[in-house]
């Protein structure tokens, strides 16, 4: 009976949520016109490809970031090391993502002679977002039993053997919710690249609203475009939650 | 087994162990018995090598603890902790395995082979591809039992393998336990249960206040020396009395 009933509940929450729309663009009596959006279509899918090469990249760079911050910090035999981490991560949570990228790319990329905006945003968004992800490895970690650590220890496992084969698997299932969320800002984020002239899909469609002036057609394109990489990947991320989970209680 | 402890001090927030001495030789079961917070857990650890002590040294079967590698020592020493610490994400099967693949560099098939092996003789074949939480608290120490044994180690730790365990279960591992002497492996053991001890240790330390308060051999139930060792066997009979 839940089963049956549980696409019937999503249907009539998304209609509500479209109604909730539809009443606002009918009071303030706006009409959509996409007619130069459609004309210019391969710019922003152009401007989306782009968008999603940068998000990918950025999330990658952010694992493997967060993986080095968080083992930096667990350094205890090279002092300088933790310190490094913490300052970065102080840095990094007390910066706006849009003030990091231009120093990034006007200060620090000219200084280092590097003007490529792909390279400057891609590392931006690494180190941002990398900084929020060795917390949740850190959590994670701290959150399996000091009794599996001691059993790899008694055992003889290596410390790479005992992250590999007892410590990573099981932080695996408690990093992916709030790595979805990361993931997912990590794609929102990328927009504040277009202040440093990236062509992503929000500076190709705010060159279309700029010719158009049609701002409000721009938007809900964005959303969308934003939608069809982010919704997937939250989803994608859960059911793989949801094998994990399975296979551990199976 | 030889067991040599040397001024062995072991601190925490307080001293845990005092100024430990003895000298062992030829010992194929050692059970270690005293009143709760007596260190006797805290001595299995340090020899072990599971954890660091300030002062002394401890030697067993000629391998110093402090001067030698450790890594090649854990080969060879099987541990059964208290609350069984199988890894919660393998199976049965895969948690012992995982130890013999990964450190011991066995062959997966062999591996797998003996392993499967041993659980038929602890009759936990049935189990073996169960999770941890799928197998009752006694079944998850036998498990833990046959992992410190397949790993064909030379001397096996136990640390009070049956303190959570109902009689019921208790009976379940102590029968386990059992086996493993019959298998001539040597081993030393921290348990509450006196009667088991008794039973099946070749020499005894009974520790109070992170001491060796008195030790020898099953003789010494019969005959204590001292007074704490006396009172102790006391309250164990009284409480065995009352059951």
């Amino acid at each position: 009976m839940t089963k049956i009933w549980k696409p019937v509940n999503y249907i009539i929450a998304i209609l509500l949520y479209l109604a909730f729309f539809y009443f606002v663009l009918t009071t303030l009596k706006i009409n959509l016109d996409f007619e130069v959006y459609y004309e210019y279509r391969n710019l922003i899918f152009k401007g989306w490809l782009r968008t999603i090469q940068v998000s990918a990249i950025g999330v990658t760079l952010s694992l493997v970031v967060g993986l080095i911050l968080y083992f930096m910090s667990q350094a205890k035999s090279i002092p300088i090391l933790p310190i490094l981490a913490e300052i970065h991560k102080t840095v990094i949570f007390s910066t706006p993502l849009i003030v990091l990228a231009i120093v990034a790319y006007y200060f620090i990329g000219t200084a280092f002679g590097v003007d490529s905006r792909m390279i400057i945003g891609i590392l931006t968004l690494g180190l941002y977002i990398g900084a929020y992800i060795a917390d949740i490895y850190k959590g994670a970690v701290e959150s399996i039993h000091i009794n599996q650590w001691q059993t790899a220890k008694m055992f003889g496992f290596s410390k790479y053997q005992t992250y590999r084969y007892v410590i990573f698997p099981q932080v695996l299932k408690s990093i992916l919710p709030p790595l979805a969320g990361q993931f997912a800002l990590t794609i929102k984020g990328s927009a504040l690249l277009s202040l440093i002239g990236l062509n992503e899909l929000l500076n190709e469609i705010n060159v279309v609203q700029a010719i158009s002036y049609k701002s409000i057609e721009g938007f809900i394109l964005l959303s969308i475009g934003y939608w069809i990489i982010t919704i997937p990947l939250i989803m994608a991320v859960r059911y793989f939650e949801e094998q994990l989970h399975v296979r551990v209680v199976k | 087994m030889d067991l040599k402890l040397k001024n062995l001090d072991k601190y925490y927030d307080k001293k845990i162990l005092d100024n430990i001495n003895l000298e062992l030789n030829d010992i194929g079961v050692l059970a270690l018995i005293g009143p709760s917070g007596s260190g006797k857990s805290t001595l299995l650890r340090l020899i072990a090598g599971l954890e660091d002590f300030e002062n002394g040294s401890i030697e067993l079967n000629g391998f110093n603890l402090e001067k030698n590698k450790l890594d090649e020592f854990r080969k060879e020493v099987g541990f059964v902790f208290q609350d069984h610490n199988l890894f919660s994400h393998l199976t049965i099967l895969q948690n012992i395995c995982l130890v013999l693949e990964k450190v011991h560099k066995r062959d997966p098939k062999e591996a797998k082979k003996e392993v499967e092996v041993l659980l038929d003789q602890f009759g936990l074949i049935e189990h073996k591809d169960k999770f941890p939480h799928q197998i009752s608290g006694g079944q998850s120490q036998r498990v833990s039992i046959v992992r410190a044994l397949a790993i064909k180690p030379k001397i096996i730790l136990l640390d009070e393998p049956t303190s959570s365990l109902d009689p019921v279960l208790t009976y379940e591992v102590l029968v386990a336990i059992e086996k493993l002497i019959d298998q001539k492996k040597n081993v030393i053991i921290v348990t509450h249960e006196i009667g088991f001890a008794r039973e099946i240790a070749d020499y005894i330390l009974y520790l109070e206040d992170g001491k060796i308060v008195e030790h020898g051999n099953k003789d010494m139930f019969k005959n204590p020396q001292t007074y704490e060792l006396k009172g102790f066997l006391q309250k164990v009979l009284t409480f065995n009395a009352a059951d």
